[in-house]
């Protein structure tokens, strides 16, 4: 190996271990001190590259760092807490359309009632005084404040779990039945239907609903506006 | 179904406490090499100090991705260069503070401290892509292959730089040798 050569290799890399190198550095020792001196220079330059590391340098890497995970998990938090807001929202908002869907539809049910009960509320032929019925429907807090006609009939029973009074009146052209039912979530409590040859209406008052039942041809109507003008609630 | 969504919420937890511990580690272990590396880079600590909180900001968003962590020095450089190169594509700088650099060797001699400072002169005008070889065989005690692997060169072309740099740093030393020699003489 020429000399040029081997001050290419060891320049290139002074802790060269090519045998070949290190065979030659151990033959001469003008090469020996080359290498010695080449070495010296790298351990110079190591120590003068050795710059400062500034003090905070180490805190501020860890800070950023917190910052950072502190960030994203705030805004993974936010999107869950989003996610759970939009599913109880979907949830809410479903479970009440459900529940509407599902509310007992008074004047239906009214019919329903008066037709299984059959001839036994309708065939009575008492004759109630107001102040009797008045006694009865001061337990929903109402009052008929003028004389309704004949009640045939009027006791309390059970109209879906909830107590209410169930009187039979005369009407234009025959019987009708009347419920007066207190508030209750369940139901819808206004409207009107017909059906298997009875007619009847619900509607809304302060502090019950008023369901008139008639057969069909019945001027249910009629019937449910005169007792709308005479019925009080207290408040 | 609770008691799995907990215990799946524990171990996301215990994750984060040892993806904690291992970056606390990666810095104690590596800031002072990485934040050298950087100045050796850029010459300047103000802008060293903003690529190395960058370097290993990025480090801890992907640290899943380091498996070895022998690899993790080589990884810390990859990423600081690639930062670096960044920084380049924003704006150019040209900045040297090179004298004004205190080095921790403030109980040595005075005519150490003086050579120290020349060197460093020196180191900083050499050419980066001699400047850069230099340093990971210097202060990294990267071997030729290692080196080519980690700047993606040719091992030719590694100690080709190697050689030109030690041939500079050398040649500017005995010319200022030269110089003090005359003056003195």
């Amino acid at each position: 190996m020429d000399e040029l050569e081997f001050r290419r290799i060891l320049y290139a890399d002074p802790n060269c271990t090519d045998a070949k190198i290190l065979a030659a550095i151990a033959s001469d020792p003008k090469k020996q001190q080359f290498c010695k001196e080449l070495r010296q220079l790298d351990k110079k330059i190591q120590q003068a590259t050795q710059i400062e590391i500034p003090a905070d340098l180490v805190h501020k890497l860890m800070l950023r760092q917190t910052m950072e995970s502190h960030k994203s998990s705030k805004i993974r938090n936010r999107i869950q807490l989003a996610t759970a807001a939009s599913i109880a929202f979907v949830i809410g908002v479903s479970f009440t359309m459900w529940q509407q869907s599902n509310l007992l539809d008074l004047s239906k049910q009214a019919i329903a009632h008066v037709r299984q009960e059959g001839g036994y509320a309708l065939d009575a032929q008492e004759n109630i005084s107001l102040q009797q019925v008045n006694a009865k429907l001061a337990t929903f807090g109402g009052e008929f404040s003028e004389d309704i006609g004949r009640v045939y009939y009027a006791n309390f029973c059970d109209f879906e779990n909830v107590r209410s009074l169930h009187m039979v009146l005369e009407g234009e052209n025959g019987k009708v039945t009347v419920f007066v039912v207190p508030h209750s979530d369940t139901y819808l409590t206004e409207g009107s239907s017909s059906e298997k040859g009875y007619s009847s209406q619900a509607i809304d008052l302060k502090r019950a609903s008023i369901i008139v039942v008639g057969e069909e041809g019945v001027n249910v109507n009629g019937i449910q506006e005169r007792l709308n003008q005479k019925i009080h609630f207290s408040a | 179904m609770f008691s799995r969504k907990q215990s799946s919420q524990a171990s996301v937890s215990s994750d984060m406490i040892n993806k904690q511990k291992r970056y606390e580690v990666l810095v104690l272990a590596l800031h002072s090499d990485i934040f050298r590396y950087a100045y050796w880079l850029v010459k300047n600590k103000a802008v060293a100090e903003d690529i190395v909180q960058e370097t290993f900001l990025r480090a801890w968003k992907s640290l899943d991705s380091l498996k070895d962590e022998k690899a993790a020095k080589s990884w810390l450089i990859t990423i600081l260069r690639r930062e670096n190169a960044r920084r380049f594509e924003r704006k150019q700088f040209d900045l040297v503070d090179i004298d004004d650099v205190s080095v921790i060797d403030e109980q040595l001699s005075n005519e150490i401290e003086i050579e120290h400072r020349e060197l460093r002169t020196i180191m900083a005008s050499l050419s980066e892509e001699y400047r850069e070889p230099l340093m990971l065989q210097i202060v990294f005690g990267y071997s030729g292959d290692e080196i080519a692997q980690q700047l993606d060169l040719n091992k030719n072309t590694v100690m080709t730089r190697l050689f030109r740099a030690r041939n500079q740093v050398k040649e500017a030393l005995d010319k200022s040798n030269d110089n003090r020699g005359r003056k003195n003489g």
